[in-house]
């Protein structure tokens, strides 16, 4: 069984946290990771930036920028996590957008990831129907969960439709938004948790845009296998101190 | 290549026919046929044109054929004078006039019926007046004289699809317009076999190459919506509208009303005299630089504002680049009274002050792009995520043809008008509807898009692109997507786009804002690489000069997109009888300052 799957029948909350692969610097690649399991955390999201990040706001987009700038590339986060299941065990996903996998070839970036023991993807621009007719198998083959989104706006017949396509969990976007551009949630994202929670989905989910503190992940999770931290873990390892203290971040989230 | 389904007979047969959504259906009015019509014709599409079969029919029956059964066509297989086909001018329909070939055929007497007569028909020659089933000796069509399209008819069936083919890529074919087929199809006289005719029709359209999109939004391997799910139900409302709204008469009528009064449509063909003494040869300029807000941008703002009005939303957005998509898109929301936001890079935002201050005289608000290299990518990536943050009331006015499906169609269908009234505009002019060359500059390409839609499929005609090679296409300065790029993903299509061995998209260069763009439209990229296209790269300088060379020699200042198109006369010949359009596709005003700058006037 994937390490996603196993985690996901675990009796908890679970917290993801997504950060851009070489931000602030380009070797703090692993480091973040071996923090962030370290403190509990249950899953990670290695961002693998791109120079174009349409769904991505400000805060994600200036760490891909940084990152490129930094050296980050495909072959180099590859690099880095060649040796990663020596000493974490926790599920990694990949995030990515689809073009620089495109050009790796897509085969090729399965099968490494499959070496490297990368657990999932979630590439927000590679459509589902797209994915089911040219590369399911391929992903299958080697033993990786693509993770779709859903959005409070997506039908409740294309949510079914993703969810009988998917087989770890379904990505579910907060509210109409790019990343890290929420601050708390109201009626209407209550509402719209209720509503897919009562759907009886095959697919746990787990809740993202828009979680940056204790208060909102609670909120999430309430309705949720779990939430996904991003912009707020990005902002706070760009302060100086932030990697040598991932501790207090995942403690202010869970208590 | 059309396809006619010939010798109908039985109303069940003819509905399942009609499925198939062949071009035409024909029905023979002739006793001594087997397959003798003699019934009537049941509901079917009103895009199949339902043809009548005669054979030196008394005129009179003929009309009162037409008319009982509302025929779009008469095929005439007999003697029928050209006096004859004369006579059936008023009737309001198409005259197909066939002539038998055997081994050799004297095309001479073809000759009269040229102007009686919109297709010619061959079929072979046999005992019967058609229907023999075997095939005449296609090559004799090398000699074929005239340029009115033809049938080509007699025999054909699904085992002559690799001749098909052959014949596609041969001189023969060049004026052949349609296929027509019947015995080979049938399970007995006038009962066509369903199964193998479709078979035929998808080997067919395997066979023939084509440029527009397909029902999955590609161009070949282009195109497709790669988009984030938040974007989805957007583009998926408009995917599955825009169609369908284009298509209401009260649209039609509304956007044909716009693009006259407002627009100041039809734009001139103004053939360019001393352009063309210079390079001895005919240059006809489609004056797009004479639309209001100058430039083919505002045919597709337009087109579009109308759509988001149908579609209930209320607020606009866009990106630009110089400021002529962000200027068009704010002049119709201020037509429409809707509010108008336009993304800019802070850098275009800086260099291209005149633009702003247009934009905002007409209402709209600019938002400058601060992410990336603050330039028309980034100002993209902008509107895009606006579009994500507001998924219910915003319609996303994209300038060019690109972007996710349906957009590159929809932008080119607005765009389209430009072929729409060339092809008119020459006839008037030369006596054919068809140049030897269309030419227009690409950037993401939207003017060129419509200046080379009507013709995509008319072999005659050839296609040139013209991008921008910057500084040279091997500087490190350049927007020559076509040589520089490679297929990828950008905002929301799959094209061919310039970037790095590791997929991040990279910044291009070019004098010309409206070419500053790393990718180039799905469509454009399928011609590319289908060959349909001659591309050519035009640098900073010669496209200067060229622009300089019009004003002189012509009196008209162009925008420098379009000078690089007039540029590639410097590179190329054309023969003296070859009519070459250009699409002007903007004014230079806008440009002066560069022009300024540039040769230090």
């Amino acid at each position: 069984m994937n390490r996603i799957q196993t985690k996901l029948r675990e009796d908890k909350k679970l917290l993801s946290i997504y950060f851009t692969a070489g931000y602030p610097n380009i070797d703090d690649t692993v480091t973040i990771i071996k923090g962030l399991e370290k403190n509990g955390v249950d899953m990670i999201e290695i961002g693998l930036p791109f120079s174009d990040p349409l769904a991505d706001g400000p805060t994600i987009q200036a760490s891909s920028t940084q990152a490129l700038k930094n050296g980050m590339t495909t072959e180099v986060l590859f690099n880095q996590l060649k040796d990663i299941r020596k000493t974490v065990n926790i599920p990694l996903i990949i995030m990515g957008y689809f073009n620089p996998m495109f050009q790796y070839g897509v085969e090729t970036f399965c099968k490494k990831c499959q070496d490297i023991g990368i657990d999932g993807l979630i590439i927000p621009d590679l459509p589902v129907d797209v994915y089911h007719e040219e590369y399911q198998a391929v992903f299958e083959k080697y033993g990786l969960i693509n993770v779709f989104l859903i959005t409070p706006q997506t039908s409740d017949e294309r949510i079914r439709y993703i969810d009988s396509i998917s087989n770890g969990f379904i990505y579910m976007v907060s509210s109409a938004s790019t990343t890290g551009t929420q601050s708390g949630f109201g009626e209407e994202q209550t509402n719209y948790f209720e509503r897919i929670g009562s759907m009886k989905l095959k697919n746990p989910q787990i809740i993202g845009f828009g979680i940056s503190n204790n208060e909102t992940f609670s909120q999430a999770t309430q309705h949720a296998k779990g939430a996904i931290i991003g912009s707020a873990f990005v902002k706070y390892v760009t302060n100086a101190d932030g990697i040598k203290t991932i501790g207090s971040f995942v403690k202010s989230i869970l208590n | 290549m059309k396809l006619k389904i010939c010798g109908m007979k039985y109303q069940e047969n003819m509905t399942q026919v009609a499925t198939l959504q062949p071009d035409y259906l024909g029905f023979i009015f002739y006793d001594k046929s087997a397959r003798n019509f003699d019934t009537s014709i049941p509901q079917i599409s009103n895009s199949i044109k339902k043809t009548g079969v005669f054979v030196n029919e008394d005129l009179d029956n003929v009309i009162q054929k037409i008319n009982t059964f509302n025929l779009q066509a008469v095929q005439l297989h007999g003697e029928e004078s050209p006096e004859y086909c004369k006579k059936l001018e008023s009737q309001n329909i198409e005259i197909i006039k066939v002539f038998s070939i055997k081994d050799e055929f004297n095309f001479e007497v073809l000759k009269p019926y040229e102007n009686v007569c919109d297709y010619f028909l061959f079929d072979t020659k046999g005992k019967l007046p058609g229907g023999n089933g075997y095939t005449f000796n296609w090559s004799v069509l090398n000699n074929y004289p005239s340029t009115k399209s033809f049938f080509l008819s007699g025999g054909i069936g699904l085992e002559r699809i690799e001749d098909i083919k052959k014949f596609q890529q041969s001189k023969a074919s060049k004026y052949c317009y349609a296929l027509d087929v019947n015995s080979k199809f049938e399970i007995e006289p006038g009962l066509k076999n369903i199964s193998i005719l479709k078979e035929f029709k998808n080997k067919l359209s395997n066979n023939i190459m084509n440029y527009n999109v397909d029902e999955k939004g590609y161009y070949g391997e282009f195109g497709g919506a790669f988009i984030p799910e938040m974007l989805y139900p957007n583009v998926e409302e408009l995917r599955q509208n825009y169609l369908k709204i284009m298509a209401e008469p009260d649209f039609k009528k509304e956007f044909d009303k716009l693009l006259k009064d407002y627009v100041g449509r039809p734009s001139p063909l103004y053939f360019a005299k001393r352009l063309s003494e210079k390079y001895n040869t005919k240059v006809y300029l489609k004056r797009e630089d004479l639309n209001h807000t100058g430039a083919h941008k505002i045919n597709n703002t337009i087109g579009q504002i109308l759509m988001a009005k149908r579609l209930g939303k209320h607020r606009i957005i866009a990106e630009t680049g110089a400021g002529q998509h962000g200027v068009a898109t704010a002049t119709v929301c201020a037509l429409m009274g809707l509010e108008c936001i336009v993304y800019m890079g802070e850098i275009d935002i800086a260099r291209q002050a005149p633009n702003v201050a247009r934009m905002k005289m007409l209402g709209a608000k600019v938002v400058p792009a601060l992410s990336g290299s603050r330039t028309l990518k980034d100002a993209t990536n902008e509107a895009i995520r606006d579009w994500i943050n507001n998924p219910v009331d915003t319609h996303y006015i994209i300038g060019s043809a690109i972007g996710p499906h349906p957009y590159p169609d929809m932008v080119t269908k607005f765009q389209a008008v430009i072929s729409e009234e060339i092809k008119w505009q020459l006839k008037e002019q030369e006596g054919r509807e068809n140049p030897d060359y269309v030419v227009a500059c690409i950037g993401g390409g939207s003017n060129a898009a419509g200046t080379y839609y009507h013709y995509l499929h008319e072999k005659d005609v050839n296609i040139i692109a013209v991008e921008a090679a910057g500084l040279g296409v091997g500087s490190g300065e350049s927007a020559a997507t076509s040589v520089l790029g490679k297929e990828g993903i950008i905002h929301g299509c799959k094209t061919l786009l310039m970037q790095t061995n590791d997929g991040q998209i990279t910044e291009p260069y070019s004098i010309s804002a409206g070419l500053d763009y790393p990718g180039v439209g799905p469509m454009h990229a399928h011609l590319c690489k289908t060959g349909r296209a001659e591309f050519m790269a035009v640098t900073d300088n010669d496209a200067m000069n060229a622009g300089l060379d019009l004003c002189k020699l012509e009196g008209i200042i162009p925008a420098i997109e379009s000078s690089h198109a007039l540029a590639i006369f410097e590179q190329r010949t054309f023969k003296p009888e070859d009519v070459v359009v250009v699409s002007l596709s903007g004014r230079g005003d806008k440009d002066l300052n560069n022009y300024i700058e540039y040769f230090e006037i």
